[in-house]
């Protein structure tokens, strides 16, 4: 009877690991409280990959009043495309991308948007329109354009690879994309599909939507099965590098591959999923064993 | 680790104490153990006092007994020795005590003191009755206040036994005739005629029309009286209908809207259209009944002496001494068993729920409302909230200031909803008290701003599982027993922070991960 209440059977027979035994295992020992910070605060972590010359999108500007939009936005007009980001924000909101088209405006999905418009959104990112409350400061950064490998599988939206460390050590890793359903969006629950990586071999593996595997993305026939991933030493090397400089040892890194600049860190993340377990049909239990 | 294996000894320690602690009072418990399980306990006091005439003088009332829904016990009278009592004994099962004095222009008084302990009893009345035995004749008969054989209720009764399919319906329509008669505290008799007459009734003509009508249609009826108890004194008494429906005599209030129900604090005394107290004519004479609430544990027969020197610790002096009203300490004493079982529904079972306490929180508001009601009107306020906040989420309106109009209208619509079922008496619109509007309130809160931070789909799984976590809350916590319990043995909330500790070591899977992962588990088989 208890072993029915307590699914000790199921959990002993595979390497899955759950909510709880993640927390209890995985963050709460090796992930101090104090330090979310430095993962939760875009502008925060990405002082700290500066600081240790980890590549990632390049900042542009960091607002934290409202009295220096103006100055700021001016000293933004030198590039070509932008990234306005809250720096607290969860879930991808408030996040704009504004390009410059041939007369020299500013685009934003496919419409013009004036200074104007994105003061007030600048404004209403400090005002912690996007972080429940508090107050917030905008980060504008470098656009990052997604290298080519990924328009063979699916042509739109951002794709990122998530790598898990423990202590220092990537153990598991998937490619999220978009699909025609997902509206963009990357994540695995909305709408989006994860596919598994091969650490040793750099390959991508099958392709998963939450509820079944195939060797295709949903919305194209390029078979993503055993596709090798172009930089996996350097994703690899970066994710080493992002967890050495983080006093934080149970990490789900998000890496982007830039068309000119080869892997870039996103951002990290403290209490990362359990789904890249479905993704690569494996427990995390059973990969942690294997690395010590 | 060092400090890890102290709290792990203190922990094993504390456990032990409160077992030790419980199983010192099991025993007593167990064989106080009272299967009557009453609702209500009270000490009833009838005071009488009186001068005497001029020639023997005598007064007489009707006693309770014991029934299968109320019992009597520890009788005592006190009455000067110049009176001498009897006790009788009446055919028609009624119980009769007599004082009797023979001196002349003196002052009496009378104390006749027992402890009355009921429990409300539903009856289930059948659609079609057996027809009476012949015992029974009389219950069909006409008296003079009853007049069953007269025209104006004989036309009555025809037209309300008109059109209808079987004899609960009628007995229905009777009963639905008679609540509706506008009730007054007419002291002069009112016979069952009257009462149709002049359109207004005490309990005593209602329960005649309501026998009169019975008996004309061939249903035996009879006239039940005694008296609403209460925490207070009085003076009224009250009477109410029995008709017999397979050799059972069934209550019907028709004044207190009781169809088939007695409640625990009726006090039955008498059967048959008599008056409470009879007395020789021309004396002086007055008298109150005085009732006091006794404070009770429910399945035990100890009285309150008994209950303080159980050995131990006990939450007894508390409710005894009316330290906490007793609905605030069931509260407290109910709320860490509720925290563990949403922590149980939490970690073991993988339910996301708004808050950890708030399922509980609201499966109390839920005791206050009935379950049905209460789970409507919640359902129903939170989709109106978030129906308003859309508009506001489009205007772009920061997270505090869009909370304060969320919860504006909110309040509005209850205060409203409230002074709507007043005005038409929709009793389940009207229950929403203090507490429940604060836990709705909060509710709504944590459920506008899921769908800000998770969004609308996510934000309504969320609410469904809160539902379903509130459900199994009020199912434990609306257990009449559990408060009882908890105040007998206090020791389980200490039981309960070592429960707890193992369960926050608990790294198992939880159910719904079962279902999550269940591609990897079964592949692992």
């Amino acid at each position: 009877m208890f072993s029915i209440i307590f699914n000790k059977k199921s959990t002993a027979a595979s390497g899955v690991i759950g909510l709880n035994e993640r927390n209890i295992r995985l963050i709460y020992p090796n992930n101090p409280k104090k330090h979310y910070p430095l993962a939760d605060d875009k502008v925060l972590t990405k002082e700290i990959l500066h600081q240790y010359n980890i590549p990632c999108a390049e900042t542009y500007a960091v607002i934290e009043y409202n009295s220096d939009i103006k100055e700021a936005w001016k000293s933004c007009q030198q590039y070509n495309s932008v990234a306005i980001k809250p720096a607290n924000g969860s879930g991808g909101g408030g996040i704009k991308i504004l390009k410059k088209d041939k007369n020299d405006n500013w685009i934003s999905n496919g419409e013009i948007i004036t200074d104007r418009q994105v003061f007030q959104h600048m404004a209403s990112i400090i005002m912690g329109f996007f972080s429940l409350g508090s107050h917030d400061r905008v980060l504008v950064e470098e656009c990052i354009e997604p290298h080519p490998f990924f328009c063979e599988i699916y042509p739109q939206g951002v794709p990122d690879f998530r790598i898990i460390t423990l202590n220092k050590t990537p153990l598991m890793g998937m490619l999220r994309m978009p699909t025609d359903r997902s509206d963009g969006k990357a994540n695995l629950h909305q709408n989006g599909v994860g596919i598994g990586v091969d650490m040793k071999e750099g390959r991508l593996l099958e392709v998963y939507d939450g509820k079944e595997y195939s060797n295709h993305h949903p919305d194209s026939t390029f078979l993503v099965n055993g596709t090798p991933i172009p930089y996996w030493k350097e994703i690899l090397e970066i994710s080493v590098a992002t967890a050495k400089a983080f006093p934080l040892n149970y990490l789900g890194i998000d890496i982007v591959i830039d068309k000119n600049k080869g892997p870039q860190i996103m951002e990290i993340n403290v209490r990362p999923g359990l789904g890249i377990q479905l993704v690569n049909k494996t427990g995390l239990k059973e990969v942690i064993k294997r690395a010590i | 680790m060092n400090s890890k294996t102290n709290l792990k000894i203190a922990l094993t320690l504390i456990s032990i104490i409160a077992i030790i602690s419980i199983g010192l009072k099991i025993k007593p418990i167990l064989n106080n153990y009272d299967n009557f399980n009453p609702e209500k306990v009270y000490k009833i006091n009838y005071k009488f006092f009186f001068k005497s005439g001029d020639k023997n003088t005598s007064l007489k009332t009707y006693i309770p007994s014991s029934n299968p829904r109320q019992r009597i016990s520890k009788e005592s009278i006190k009455n000067d020795t110049t009176l001498s009592f009897t006790k009788k004994e009446e055919i028609g099962e009624n119980l009769r005590a007599i004082w009797n004095t023979e001196e002349k222009n003196t002052y009496h008084s009378v104390d006749y003191e027992f402890v009355f302990e009921g429990k409300g009893r539903n009856f289930r009345i059948p659609k079609v009755f057996n027809v009476a035995s012949g015992k029974y004749r009389k219950y069909l008969k006409p008296t003079q206040n009853i007049q069953s054989d007269n025209e104006i209720i004989n036309e009555l009764a025809t037209q309300l036994g008109q059109n209808t399919k079987n004899d609960k319906e009628v007995i229905k329509n009777i009963f639905d005739y008679v609540y509706a008669i506008p009730s007054a505290p007419i002291i002069t008799l009112t016979d069952a005629v009257t009462a149709i007459e002049q359109n207004r009734a005490s309990c005593n003509g209602k329960s005649r029309l309501f026998v009169a009508l019975s008996r004309n249609l061939g249903y035996p009826a009879r006239i039940r009286g005694g008296i609403i108890v209460e925490n207070t004194d009085k003076r009224t008494s009250h009477a109410w209908t029995e008709v017999l429906i397979n050799e059972t005599w069934v209550p019907f209030d028709a004044l207190n809207n009781h169809f088939g129900y007695l409640p625990a604090n009726y006090l039955e005394l008498y059967r048959g259209d008599k008056s409470l107290i009879t007395h020789t004519t021309g004396i002086q004479f007055d008298y109150t009944y005085k009732m006091d609430e006794v404070n009770h544990i429910s399945f035990l027969k100890m009285n309150s002496e008994e209950l303080h020197d159980l050995p131990g610790f006990s939450l007894w002096h508390l409710i005894d001494k009316n330290v906490i009203p007793s609905g605030a300490l069931h509260l407290l004493l109910l709320l860490p068993i509720g925290g563990f079982l949403v922590a149980f529904l939490r970690n073991i079972v993988g339910l996301k729920t708004f808050g950890v306490f708030l399922p509980v929180l609201i499966a109390f508001s839920l005791l206050h409302t009935g379950f049905v009601s209460g789970i409507a009107i919640f359902v129903g306020l939170i989709t109106f909230i978030g129906l308003i906040s859309y508009p506001f989420d489009n205007l772009g309106l920061l997270y505090t200031p869009k909370l304060v109009i969320s919860l504006t209208t909110m309040v509005s619509v209850i205060l409203l909803a409230t002074h709507f079922g007043i005005r038409n008496n929709i009793e389940w619109l009207t229950k929403l008290t203090f507490f429940p509007i604060i836990i709705l309130t909060i509710s709504a809160e944590r459920f506008s701003r899921s769908t800000l931070e998770d969004g609308y789909i996510k934000a309504i799984d969320k609410l469904f599982q809160t539902l379903i976590a509130t459900s199994i809350s009020y199912l434990i916590l609306s257990l009449s027993w559990l408060p009882s319990v908890l105040v007998l043995f206090p020791e389980i909330s200490l039981l309960i922070i070592a429960s707890s500790t193992l369960l926050g070591r608990y790294i198992g899977i939880r159910w719904i991960e079962l279902f999550r992962f269940k591609p990897l588990l079964k592949a692992e088989k």
